[in-house]
């Protein structure tokens, strides 16, 4: 089996760039298994939780956050040296995050409006998922990520399998799960359609439209979607909005978005 | 519980008035009964299925509009309880839930595989439509009626007491007329009720419901009121207006697999697969497998899926349903077209349900009309035996050998069989599994007196980790499945076995067999051609054959080194070595999709009939019996109607792209 001649615990590390750290925090809030994974897996490196700091090689490295600063170029370019297994998490990592909505506007602007000495700032003009700057071995949508998901990740890399991570409609969820369709009965935008499952319809089981934090799934009908949206009688700015949310940056949401006008500073 | 209709005469003389007062009545005397009660609730602005504990909880005085996505509950201007027509939910859902526990493995100390036992408590459903009971009876089709039986449903739908409803309105999605399963209700429950002014007529239709009727506050209805509930129900018949032509759309939908308007549609649909969770008879599902961090217990639940997912009929060479007009086309032309051959009738009932929460109000009967202008269900029953299956019974066979063929595929000899493994037939396959590893279908490559041979490419998890087992590892097993070589249909033929690559696994049993059995056949041979010589499986046994005088043997391969001494090309090209009359030629063909329609397109044209001509299919599959969905071929499911199939069976699909 491929658990056979396992000999040392994977060493892990803990990364992150441009995030909330949200998502890192997905991995201590897993309260009934983290004993388990403690004891399974060297986490070496992992700032939020300890500040022993531990140099790579590593096994697996868990990247959060978005490619944001120019420093991040290098930084993720010599963690990927050091990773076997580079996985992102989250919709920063993954496609962008809520800061990529700077990548459709003036970037000089946002800074100077937001902060008291620009000057001081260096950033991107535009914020970009870690597989625009490396290759990445796998994927954890959500924002946060859905703790359900990494332990299933971090079980089939103990077990050698592929984790069964499923690319379907939110929608897929709501209907297991007996939620009434919010689009169809109460006529409320929700991005489920288009959106990949994985947090087992967590908005829709609250009563709410989905915000697409996951990001499209692989045969997203994004085009269909908004001229839906649009149909019912939203305006432009709103189906804009709605794509533009955590994961606007990702295709084919982005081209949507672009298609829609440019964002109103 | 299934009933049969009682004749209408005697009908009227059994019809009982229960006053809208005293419908508590009947939900106390249901739940007096022992059974849980589920029937119409207002819940999320819908009225769904669910629970209830009195007749407080039915929706009196609502009525719900509906049009393609969209559904909106409205206050109706009586108290009328049943006065809507149907909403989101479906009864598959209690007969057939969206997540079930089928399996749960273990390798702590011991290695085995469990399935629960079904588990079904007595339960009623009130207000199920005549298009729901049509839907109930085409799930029974489905699970019940074919080779292989689904006892978890088996034991849900005998456990169900049916309290039937006669529609008194329609909804603007509702078009049960035209697919002929109402809005009479005909039979099928255990009592009917038809909702008229200040109460319902009620009528048993089985000594259950005949019981529950005898303790209701009744009395006989007078004639008015029984008119009125033939009126009501006659006056729905109005509201829906004309039916659609439906006669003959099956076929009508086979002449049109080109159409245009496929792509058009598939630009609009979202694949989000609502249309499929929302309708009343759609089967398909999936498993998911979970495990402990070490592998070693896990359990596998089946879920509902949709053959809209990108990932459905994926293998591991790729998609045979890559582009959404693919997948469109397989979900409408099953429904309409297709489950006729596979289930003697129409898979659709007319409830609308895929029209009303489709989110981009997609109208299967608008795209039905375009694409083949528009038959009243006809039950062609299939004359089989059932067999109880489970997709969670497993024995447990131990592995005697493991043979590495080429770099990625490996021979695992297994034993301790089941001694019905050992009366398989070349072409059959197996579903194993280990546990925490999703089960796969892998072809039987030989049969030995104590065991059988699998050939397995590493390609996925399972594969990967099933060619990594050592001796005296334990696997689980299902089978053997699917159709077999027809080898006697060959005697006194030339039987002509041609492989492509890993494609020689599922024919090496029926080389064995012609071999041993080669003085019955007018000439044997073989004809293989892989990639690399690197590539060749079986490479003792290609030795051993084409050193025997039994089978001539001819390989190819694609390219080679210098220290390669034999020819190079594609296999296609050894049939000039062909001098036999082909028209008594029988052949056995299995490789690549693309090899195997050159390969038959070669021997075509030599004179080979195309009923003598077998191919082996590759699909997706999770259950291997026909239950799950996921390897259908238009009418076929390739798992138990294949994998191996005549030529002439198969028809233009052989060739066609996307099916």
């Amino acid at each position: 089996m491929a658990t056979s001649g396992r000999t040392a615990r994977p060493r892990v590390a803990v990364a992150k760039f441009a995030s909330c750290d949200g998502c890192q925090l997905t991995l201590l809030d897993l309260e009934d298994e983290l004993l388990e994974i403690v004891s399974r897996f060297d986490i070496v490196e992992f700032p939020e939780a300890t500040s022993r700091r531990s140099p790579g090689p590593y096994d697996i490295v868990f990247v959060e956050g978005s490619v944001s600063a120019p420093e991040h170029i290098d930084q993720i370019k010599e963690l990927r040296k050091q990773a076997r297994i580079l996985i992102t998490i989250g919709a920063c990592a993954t496609a962008g995050g809520i800061q990529a909505l700077r990548n459709w506007a003036d970037h000089d602007a946002y800074r100077a409006a937001v902060y008291a000495h620009p000057e001081w700032i260096e950033s991107l003009a535009k914020a970009t998922p870690i597989a625009e700057h490396v290759k990445v071995d796998g994927e954890l949508r959500g924002c946060p990520i859905d703790p359900g998901q990494l332990t299933e990740l971090l079980t089939a890399v103990l077990v050698g399998r592929r984790p069964q991570i499923r690319d379907e409609a939110v929608c897929r969820e709501c209907k297991r799960k007996g939620i009434v369709c919010l689009v169809v009965a109460r006529g409320e935008a929700c991005m489920g359609p288009v959106t990949t499952s994985g947090c087992n319809a967590l908005c829709p089981s609250y009563d709410r439209g989905c915000y697409g934090c996951f990001g499209p799934r692989a045969n997203a009908n994004a085009k269909s979607w908004s001229t839906g949206l649009l149909r019912s009688g939203r305006p432009p700015e709103e189906v804009r909005r709605l794509f533009a949310g955590f994961t606007g940056y990702a295709e084919p949401f982005r081209s949507v978005i672009t298609e829609l006008g440019e964002t109103k500073g | 519980m299934i009933t049969t209709p009682a004749p209408s005469h005697a009908a009227a003389a059994r019809q009982w008035f229960l006053a809208r007062a005293d419908l508590d009545a009947l939900i106390a005397g249901l739940r007096d009964s022992g059974r849980r009660v589920i029937g119409p609730t207002i819940r999320e602005d819908a009225i769904v299925y669910d629970e209830i504990q009195s007749a407080a909880d039915l929706p009196a005085g609502w009525h719900d509009e509906q049009s393609a996505g969209r559904y909106r509950l409205e206050r109706r201007t009586d108290e009328q309880v049943f006065g809507y027509t149907v909403g989101p939910t479906s009864w598959k859902r209690f007969t057939f839930p969206p997540n079930l526990p089928i399996a749960s493995a273990h390798r702590t100390g011991s290695f085995g595989f469990e399935q629960p036992t079904p588990d079904a408590p007595p339960v009623a459903f009130v207000g199920v439509r005549a298009c729901e009971i049509a839907a109930l009876e085409i799930q029974d089709r489905v699970f019940l009626g074919g080779q292989f039986t689904d006892e978890d449903f088996r034991a849900r739908r005998a456990s169900a007491f049916i309290v039937a409803v006669q529609c008194t309105t329609s909804s603007g999605t509702c078009f049960c007329t035209s697919m002929g399963t109402g809005p009479e209700v005909h039979g099928g429950y255990d009592i009917l009720m038809t909702e008229i002014d200040g109460g319902f007529v009620v009528h048993a239709g089985s000594p259950e419901g005949a019981a529950i009727v005898a303790k209701l506050p009744t009395r006989r209805p007078s004639h008015a009121e029984a008119g009125a509930a033939v009126d009501r129900v006659e006056s729905v018949r109005t509201q829906m207006g004309e039916p659609l032509p439906m006669a003959g759309i099956d076929e009508r939908l086979k002449l049109q697999l080109d159409h245009p308007r496929w792509a058009v549609v598939a630009d609009r649909c979202v694949e989000c697969g609502n249309c499929t969770m929302a309708c009343p008879t759609c089967f398909c599902t999936s498993v998911v497998e979970k495990s402990d961090m070490e592998g070693k217990r896990s359990t596998t639940d089946r879920q509902w899926d949709s053959c809209f997912d990108v990932a459905f009929a994926k293998v591991a060479g790729g998609d045979f349903r890559s582009r959404p007009r693919d997948r469109y086309r397989q979900w409408l032309t099953h429904k309409f077209s297709t489950w006729f051959d596979q289930f003697g009738s129409s898979g659709c009932v007319g409830c609308g349900r895929c029209i009303t929460w489709c989110p981009v109000a997609i109208d299967v009967r608008e795209e039905l009309g375009v694409i083949a202008p528009p038959i009243a269900p006809v039950i062609r029953p299939v004359a089989v035996e059932p067999v109880a299956a489970s997709p969670g019974s497993y024995s447990i066979a131990r592995v005697a050998a493991v043979r590495p063929e080429t770099e990625d595929t490996s021979t695992l000899t297994l034993t301790d069989v089941d001694p019905a493994f050992l009366a398989g037939r070349p072409g059959q396959f197996v579903m194993i599994a280990l546990p925490a590893f999703p089960a796969v279908p892998i072809s039987i490559s030989r049969f030995r007196a104590n065991g059988i041979d699998l050939t397995i490419r590493a390609v996925g998890p399972t594969s990967t980790a099933l060619t990594n087992l050592h001796p005296g590892a334990k696997v689980g097993l299902r089978g053997p499945l699917g159709t077999f070589w027809p080898v006697e249909e060959a005697y006194g033929r030339h039987a002509v076995v041609v492989a492509g690559g890993v494609g020689l696994s599922p024919l090496h049993g029926l080389v064995d067999a012609l071999v041993a059995n080669h003085d019955r056949f007018e000439s044997v041979s073989l004809f293989y051609g892989s990639r690399t010589p690197e590539d060749q499986l079986f490479r003792d046994d290609l030795d051993t054959w084409s050193a025997s005088k039994a089978i001539d043997v001819a390989i190819t391969v694609d390219r080679a080194g210098p220290e390669w001494k034999g020819r190079v090309g594609v296999v296609t090209g050894l049939f000039d070595m062909i001098s036999w009359d082909c028209t008594k030629v029988t052949a056995f063909v299995v490789g690549p999709e693309r090899m195997m329609q050159a390969s038959v397109q070669g021997l075509i044209s030599k004179g080979v009939p195309a009923d003598r001509i077998c191919v082996s299919m590759e699909r997706h599959m999770e259950c291997g019996i026909g239950l799950c969905g996921h390897c259908q071929m238009a009418g076929r499911f390739v798992c138990k109607d294949g994998p191996v199939f005549r030529l002439n069976e198969l028809g233009d699909l052989f060739n066609r792209e996307g099916i």
